[in-house]
């Protein structure tokens, strides 16, 4: 039967040891007492002998391994042909199969999915499995921005209420904004005759009823964003993300509700194409029967607060985007186009052409 | 500005000059009984802070041996009952009157009272036997430094009831000390006679360790002259002694508890020796003397009454003493393991500094160590590198003496669950000196390895910082095996002169000492020695999770980190600062306050300690993210290894706490 040789405790304070030499080889005969191997600790080197004749059957140590006291360095045999025992593999922790890792269970409370809603790439459910889960429902991963806050009710009295979705993802873009996004504002005074004169013409043209200045300066930011990629685009790690689509987010104040509409892939559509889906989205607005694609994952938006002669607004970045436009109209007359946008992605020399080309329309009335 | 003391002169160090003549023991001795007697009116008149302990009756007895201290670095180490010794070494009255009022005009300005007096080479100190072992460091230094000075370590027959005196004699009588153990044999403790208390015979104690021995009776004519010839015996003996001396105190132990019969108490008037030199003088050159000295303790009354009530300018936030600087060469961060990196710090600062002097249990060569730790030292600095006795109050004791004699002592207590052993030389003394005394250091380190999961079992696995930070004034460092190791040794030893606990993990000794991507967090400013044993972090800056943890506890929660990383997708930072007290609070804070959730990893028994203090420190500033504190809980750790590993927090309680608050 075969027998083992164990790694030597060399004194009470080492639970390893490390493999200095190998005096034997597999298949080699040996005699009890002859040196096998040393080993070290970091005080003393000590031989390991044989304690009886026999065959090497086995080596389970390299040289210059560190290896645990007490486990098997090498098996001998009273025959050269003796099988080695095998020893029952034991696994330190079972590993949670298919459960959603830590990160993963936070983004499916997060977007309140059930972790069976989502098949696992893997052995355990992802935050890369989630990601691919949402993009495939068409829910954009643009659009979550963690909370970190975390926070207690006040020792006041109070009734805690349940937010509307339009108000938490309020809280996502404001907390986007303060977190991450590195924001700055520019504005400039602008003529507005030159848009005004174009947008009579073409609602003349197309016979609308309601004027569509407003959805023609957006027009022309969604010019605008496919000339210039970097307008449509966020910093990932160390890189800039340019989008693909340009995802129009336009402001619609509904009674007290503050919507960010969002009309996609607006660079798919023409001039009047996308009047008539800016017109679309504000209508459904205004009956709050906007669906989830409509409120979510815009890439670059428009907020105007002409209708309440404000001088100035500043907008809050909505999440993952570079800039969002602020149009105002005073009390005195005064016009005035600003932007915040994320000094990580644009600088003021991007911001001003772009506030400059946007003043006035670029095709004759 | 220390009074003139009417006909007395002093010597070049301001020592007065008392003769052994009948006049000069009694105007001195007389002058000792009416300041005590000052201080009881005072007392009476509720001006005192505080209770008194007089030496009334044993004026010649504390005279004695004092008086006969004539070296410029001797040592006087007193006990509750000091006043007498005061007065003799320092001849500094309104210094004592204004101290035990509470005045500015005290000695040590209203800090230490009637127990706790500092004054040169003078020092007492309020509990039995505390400073025995001090006066064996002292006396140890001493003998280094080649001079003639000597100790000598007043105590009371009360005090032979406390075990660190044997190791404080012990250890003098084995280093050759020149401390003598001056016996005050009043008869009684507060209220207990002595013959109630004591087995055996005093001397017989000094004799079983082979110190040279006297007995005398302070009533015996040529008293004073023989205690001055032993005192000339010990400077030249070069080992230590013991004085017993019979003597009798006339009032109580304290005010109030004096519950003596009338009959012993006139036998005790009568037999009364500085009242029988009195009547050896001429009635006239007697009055004489009494009216001068009683118009000087006017003045002395006068000067403490005019001093105002002690005040601090702005009460200390901490008593430590600021980093020196050094421009010694760093040890290398990098070291094949965290105890070569500890023994070649030990190595490097013998070799820099003559004053280093390591000191512990079996540490001299072959064994170099419990743990190794010293190996190779004591052959290369024979003399410097001591193998003690099994006494971790005594060492801790004479560490703290080498400490005030201006050694940097390392003390090495082989487990760290022996500190306990160390706990009265540490709180009550170690840490009371330059808390009490401006001009006072005491550099002392202790070295100590801590922690579990060797199957030592109860008493030999515990990690007891959680004991140590809650002292004031103590410094306790705890470094991982990504500190420098070596460097945190050496600046605390060089650089960082306060008494300190040095925790060293036991399984840290065969770790690799490396930082690897490990950086600093900037110290912060108001956090004294923050900037010297540094805090580290590692991992994402928007941790999902941050595990602070230090010492021994570092591994492991590194392997939690990697599977919380690798199987759980979480970002998790590590913060692990080097210096548990004084807490690094600010840095600390700085790091943590902008974090969602903070996981504080301990091995120690958690309650009360070092997590509970980060925590706490969080709480108070605000914080309102999520906090779980992960330590072994209040049982006694077991020695099994299975047992031990449900006891301990390690890899798995980390992941699985970490989940579970996440």
């Amino acid at each position: 039967m075969a027998s083992s040789i164990h790694v030597p405790r060399v004194n009470n304070n080492d639970d390893e040891v490390k493999l200095v030499s190998l005096r034997v080889a597999v298949g080699e005969k040996i005699r009890r007492g002859q040196l096998v191997a040393e080993v070290e600790t970091d005080k003393a080197v000590v031989e390991v002998e044989a304690p009886v004749d026999g065959f090497v059957l086995g080596i389970l140590a390299n040289v210059d391994a560190v290896i645990a006291v007490g486990s098997v360095l090498l098996w001998l045999g009273e025959r050269a042909d003796e099988s080695v025992p095998v020893a029952a593999s034991i696994t330190e922790h079972t590993s949670a199969t298919g459960q959603p890792t830590a990160k993963a269970r936070q983004m499916l409370h997060e977007h309140r999915i059930e972790a069976s809603a989502v098949a696992a790439s893997g052995d355990r459910l992802t935050v890369d499995d989630i990601e691919r889960f949402l993009a495939s429902r068409g829910k954009p991963v643009a659009a979550s921005a963690p909370t970190r806050a975390v926070e207690t009710v006040p020792d006041i009295a109070g009734n805690l209420r349940d937010l509307r979705s339009e108000e938490r993802g309020m809280i996502a873009t404001v907390t986007w904004h303060r977190d991450v996004a590195v924001a700055g504002y520019i504005e400039l005074e602008y003529d507005p005759a030159a848009w005004e004169a174009y947008a009579k013409a073409f609602a003349e043209r197309h016979k609308l009823l309601l004027s569509p200045l407003l959805s023609l300066m957006c027009w022309r930011l969604v010019e605008l964003a496919e000339e210039t990629p970097q307008l449509n685009s966020t910093i990932v790690g160390n890189q800039r993300y340019e989008y693909s689509a340009v995802n129009f987010g336009f402001t619609v104040q509904a009674g007290d509700t503050l919507y960010l509409t969002v009309a996609r892939d607006a660079q798919a559509l023409d001039e009047i194409g996308f009047v008539n889906a800016i017109g679309e989205l504000q209508r459904r607005a205004t009956t709050h029967k906007l669906g989830p694609q409509e409120i979510q994952g815009t890439t670059i938006s428009f907020s105007s607060m002409a209708r309440w002669k404000v001088s100035r607004h500043i907008p809050i970045l909505p999440p993952r985007t570079a800039i969002m436009i602020a149009h105002a109209v005073s009390m005195d007359g005064r016009s005035v186009l600003g932007a915040t946008y994320d000094h990580r992605v644009l600088n003021g020399f991007h911001v001003v052409t772009a506030l400059r080309k946007l003043s006035k329309p670029n095709k004759p009335v | 500005m220390i009074k003139v003391i009417p006909g007395f002169q002093r010597d070049s160090f301001g020592k007065p000059q008392i003769g052994l003549d009948d006049t000069s023991l009694y105007a001195y001795g007389n002058l000792i009984r009416r300041t005590e007697e000052l201080i009881l009116d005072l007392f009476s008149r509720g001006l005192l802070s505080g209770t008194t302990h007089t030496c009334l009756g044993q004026e010649l007895c504390q005279m004695a041996v004092v008086r006969a201290l004539n070296d410029s670095d001797d040592v006087v180490l007193s006990n509750h009952r000091n006043h007498g010794h005061f007065m003799t070494y320092s001849g500094y009255f309104t210094g004592l009157v204004a101290e035990i009022m509470g005045r500015e005009a005290g000695v040590c300005g209203g800090y230490g009272g009637s127990q706790h007096m500092a004054f040169r080479h003078f020092h007492s100190n309020g509990v039995q036997a505390g400073m025995t072992g001090i006066g064996t460091g002292l006396a140890l230094a001493r003998k280094m430094g080649k001079g003639r000075a000597l100790v000598a370590t007043m105590i009371g027959d009360g005090t032979l009831g406390e075990g660190l005196l044997y190791e404080s004699m012990n250890l003098a009588s084995i280093w050759k000390a020149p401390v003598l153990f001056v016996v005050e044999n009043n008869g009684i403790a507060q209220t207990t006679y002595t013959q109630d208390t004591i087995g055996g015979t005093i001397e017989a104690r000094g004799q079983a360790f082979g110190l040279l021995t006297w007995h005398l009776d302070d009533s015996a004519s040529d008293f004073s002259q023989s205690v001055a010839n032993i005192v000339d015996e010990m400077r030249n003996a070069g080992r230590p002694g013991m004085l017993v001396i019979d003597t009798r105190r006339l009032g109580p132990h304290s005010k109030g508890d004096d519950l003596r019969d009338e009959q012993e108490r006139s036998a005790i008037v009568d037999r009364n020796p500085l009242t029988a030199i009195g009547k050896r003088l001429s009635p006239s050159e007697r009055e004489s003397i009494e009216t001068r000295n009683a118009a000087f303790l006017r003045e002395v009354e006068a000067e403490a009454l005019a001093s105002p009530e002690a005040r601090f300018a702005r009460s200390p936030e901490h008593a430590l003493r600021s980093a020196r600087a050094s421009n010694v060469a760093m040890q290398p961060a990098k070291a094949a393991n965290v105890r070569g990196a500890i023994n070649a710090a030990l190595r490097d600062l013998l070799s820099t500094d003559n004053n280093v002097i390591v000191l512990g249990e079996d540490l001299h060569e072959p064994y170099g160590g419990a743990f190794k730790v010293t190996a190779g030292l004591s052959s290369d600095f024979a003399g410097r590198v001591i193998s003690t006795p099994i006494s971790e109050a005594g060492i801790t004791g004479a560490g703290i003496g080498l400490a005030l004699a201006g050694k940097r002592p390392v003390v090495e207590i082989m487990f760290a669950d022996f500190l306990s052993l160390c706990m009265d030389q540490i709180y009550n003394h170690a840490v009371k000196f330059p808390g009490m005394f401006p001009e006072v250091e005491v550099p002392l380190v202790i070295r100590t390895p801590c922690g579990g999961r060797r199957g030592y079992g109860p008493t030999h696995s515990q990690s007891p910082e959680n004991i140590f930070v809650s002292v004031p004034g103590l410094t306790v460092i705890y470094g991982s095996h990504r500190h420098n190791v070596g460097q945190l040794l050496a600046d605390t030893v060089r650089r960082w002169p306060n008494p300190t606990v040095f925790l060293e993990h036991k399984l840290l000794y065969g770790e690799a000492q490396d930082p690897v991507d490990y950086s600093l967090v900037p110290a912060h400013a108001a956090d004294p020695g923050a900037e010297l044993f540094p805090t580290l972090r590692r991992g994402s800056a928007t941790p999902d999770v941050t595990l602070v943890s230090f010492g021994g506890m570092l591994p492991l929660v590194e392997r939690a980190a990697k599977r919380l990383a690798e199987e759980e997708e979480l970002e998790v930072e590590i913060i692990t600062p080097s210096m548990l007290a004084p807490l690094p609070r600010q840095t600390l804070l700085s790091a943590l306050l902008q974090r969602s959730h903070i996981a504080v990893v301990e091995e120690s028994h958690h309650e009360f300690g070092v997590s509970a203090e980060i925590l706490a420190s969080l709480a108070e500033a605000g914080y309102r993210g999520k906090v779980i504190r992960i330590g072994t809980p209040p049982a006694p750790i077991a020695s099994a290894r299975s047992l031990e590993r449900d006891q301990l927090p390690d890899e798995q309680t980390i992941f699985s706490n970490v989940l579970d608050m996440l």
